[in-house]
């Protein structure tokens, strides 16, 4: 073999085994899923006779995963949602209408991009027990909305950034209100950033831990990832069980993942490319 | 480009816009952004801008500024008297705090490796290795799942008897035990949360791969330039605003996001072993009850934040300048 075919399959297989190895975690969870708690003790590691729903039945209901999934879907799409509402309003704001201060508020909304969570978590955790808004559903999406409103909001801005500014002349001309070219010039206009944004934000709350425990701890208010930590204590001894509840706390996101990679990617690289 | 149509770079409606739009080009325009429009109109942008200023003031730059402010008062007895530095005295004092200070030099450590490996395999991917489309799609895949998920996961992987130990026993080594062993388990963490974030990275360093000039190097390749000098001299200098980037972003995850897995993986243990700052953050807010000593910690946090975004940035650029 020459060099450079030796070469080739130095970098070929290690990237395979890589592929392997990002797969198999989730493949392995899936097959102990479909076990019963008898085969899971005998042999772990076997493929499972064949796919059995039990566990997952078992995980949705006496578990609780159920109410825990609607909090999660009743938070995260009503935080969505108002991300998406204040974030493409200010977006539109920032990157076509001239007023005093927008430097200003766009750069102040570029700096609390870089403020983490666990800097500001314990007064912000003291101001929402003084407004009444700790443990509640609106205090949690809130406290969601405070968090990716900055990232939504500069990324709204520089998609509306390149939208030209005769577009919108024409749209006044016409007799639309600021406020009517929002609604029917930008809102249309910025469909594809909506979704992308839409969609990574839907991701960020489905799987924040840190800040619903910090806000909405109770155990009725649990989000799905908040269940899954406590998950483990519950069915230490049934781990069949408890790897059903695993997956189904993962199922949507490898759903969105499945039908959205190319907004997703897209998202995540918006700032690294220009500057 | 990320997202669609419209090119995205950042400016704000004070930049580049075409400036003398005067009455005589277009009188009928000039209603909206000229000086005589009606009050509703001159109000409009700042009702649109208000929910995202008061959400972002009231719940992210106003805390910001009461923690720093809270971290100088006491806890207990002492609740909302000025005790001036007695909560950083206490916190390097903690045994658990320095621990956990010495896993964020760990982290430091490990970064380059964080980076080096997204950094060969797009690498690979850019140059089209058999397979490389299918790749991309695996490789990111983890990223996406919550640390929890994660964090369940490989607590099975990592058990005694589980995978990885398996894995070794085949090859005569081990068994390990990956989150017993005060020793290991840090670094244990640490490689979980780069086996689920180095996707991440990698489609960071592949958007900045297909802004570079391809016929650069084919050029060099002609020329006679070996891979590793192509990678030195061609894609490294070309790539330095995304190699930044991305040491910035994925220190930022290490220092930030890691809450999850320790949480399901090791809370904190053994024996304080894996500690982070903003673990111990956690703990001492919300089950030691000592917020204004969490808040000492947030600050510090908050400040080895900058340190490390501003001395990498620093280091990158003269580098970049070098080549």
């Amino acid at each position: 073999m020459s060099r450079a075919r030796i070469a080739r399959w130095l970098i070929v297989i290690p990237m395979a085994a890589l592929a392997l190895a990002t797969v198999y975690p989730l493949v392995f969870t899936a097959n102990v899923a479909s076990k019963t708690r008898h085969e899971y003790v005998l042999d772990r590691f076997s493929a499972a006779e064949s796919l059995r729903w039990d566990n997952f039945e078992a995980a949705w209901s006496s578990a609780g995963m159920a109410r825990y999934f609607l909090n999660s879907v009743v938070v995260v799409a009503a935080a969505v949602a108002l991300l998406l509402l204040v974030g493409s309003m200010a977006g539109f704001a920032l990157s076509q209408l001239r007023f005093r201060g927008s430097r200003a508020l766009f750069l102040g909304c570029l700096a609390a991009l870089f403020i983490p969570f666990q800097v500001i978590m314990v007064p912000l955790a003291r101001t929402m027990g003084q407004t009444g808004l700790i443990d509640t559903y609106p205090g949690l999406v809130l406290a969601y909305t405070a968090q990716f409103l900055p990232f939504t909001v500069f990324l709204m801005t520089s998609y509306y950034t390149g939208i030209p500014a005769e577009i919108i002349d024409a749209a006044r001309i016409d007799g639309n209100s600021v406020y009517g070219v929002y609604r029917r010039i930008m809102l249309p206009l910025g469909r594809p950033a909506l979704l992308s944004v839409g969609i990574l934000n839907a991701l960020f709350c489905w799987n924040d831990v840190l800040i619903a425990l910090l806000v909405m701890p109770s155990a009725e208010h649990r989000t799905l990832m908040v269940g899954v930590t406590s998950l483990r204590g519950q069915y230490s001894a049934d781990i069949p069980t408890f790897a059903a509840g695993v997956l189904i706390a993962a199922l949507p996101v490898l759903l969105l993942y499945l039908f959205f990679q190319r907004q997703i990617t897209a998202g995540v690289t918006v700032g690294s490319t220009k500057g | 480009m990320p997202i669609g149509s419209p090119p995205s770079s950042v400016r704000t409606a004070t930049v580049g816009r075409p400036e003398g739009r005067g009455d005589a080009q277009a009188p009928k325009a000039r209603k909206l952004r000229g000086s005589r429009r009606p009050l509703a109109d001159r109000l409009a942008p700042y009702v649109l801008v208000a929910p995202a200023v008061l959400i972002i003031a009231g719940l992210r730059l106003y805390p910001l500024a009461l923690g720093v402010n809270f971290s100088f008062t006491g806890d207990g007895d002492r609740n909302g008297q000025a005790v001036g530095f007695d909560n950083y005295a206490t916190l390097f004092d903690d045994p658990l705090f320095r621990q956990a200070l010495q896993n964020v030099g760990l982290l430091v450590l490990l970064l380059p490796v964080a980076v080096a490996i997204p950094g060969a395999l797009a690498t690979f991917i850019y140059l089209r290795v058999p397979g490389h489309r299918l790749y991309r799609s695996v490789y990111f895949f983890p990223a996406v799942l919550s640390p929890v998920i994660v964090g369940a996961i490989f607590n099975l992987l990592l058990a005694y008897d589980g995978t990885a130990n398996t894995v070794l026993g085949l090859v005569g080594l081990g068994p390990v035990d990956w989150l017993g062993d005060p020793d290991v388990a840090m670094v244990t963490v640490v490689g979980v949360h780069v086996w689920a974030t180095f996707g991440m990275a990698l489609v960071v360093f592949l958007a900045g791969f297909a802004t570079l000039d391809a016929s650069l190097i084919d050029a060099a390749r002609i020329d006679g330039a070996s891979l590793p000098q192509v990678i030195r001299h061609v894609i490294v200098p070309g790539l330095s605003r995304t190699i930044q980037f991305v040491f910035v972003t994925t220190m930022i995850g290490l220092l930030t996001s890691m809450f999850g897995l320790l949480y399901v993986m090791t809370g904190g243990g053994p024996e304080g072993s894996t500690y982070l700052p903003e673990y111990y953050i956690w703990v001492q807010a919300g089950q030691m009850n000592r917020p204004a000593l969490a808040s000492a910690a947030s600050t510090v946090l908050f400040g080895i934040m900058l340190v490390v975004g501003l001395l990498q940035a620093a280091v990158l650029r003269r580098s970049g300048r070098e080549d």
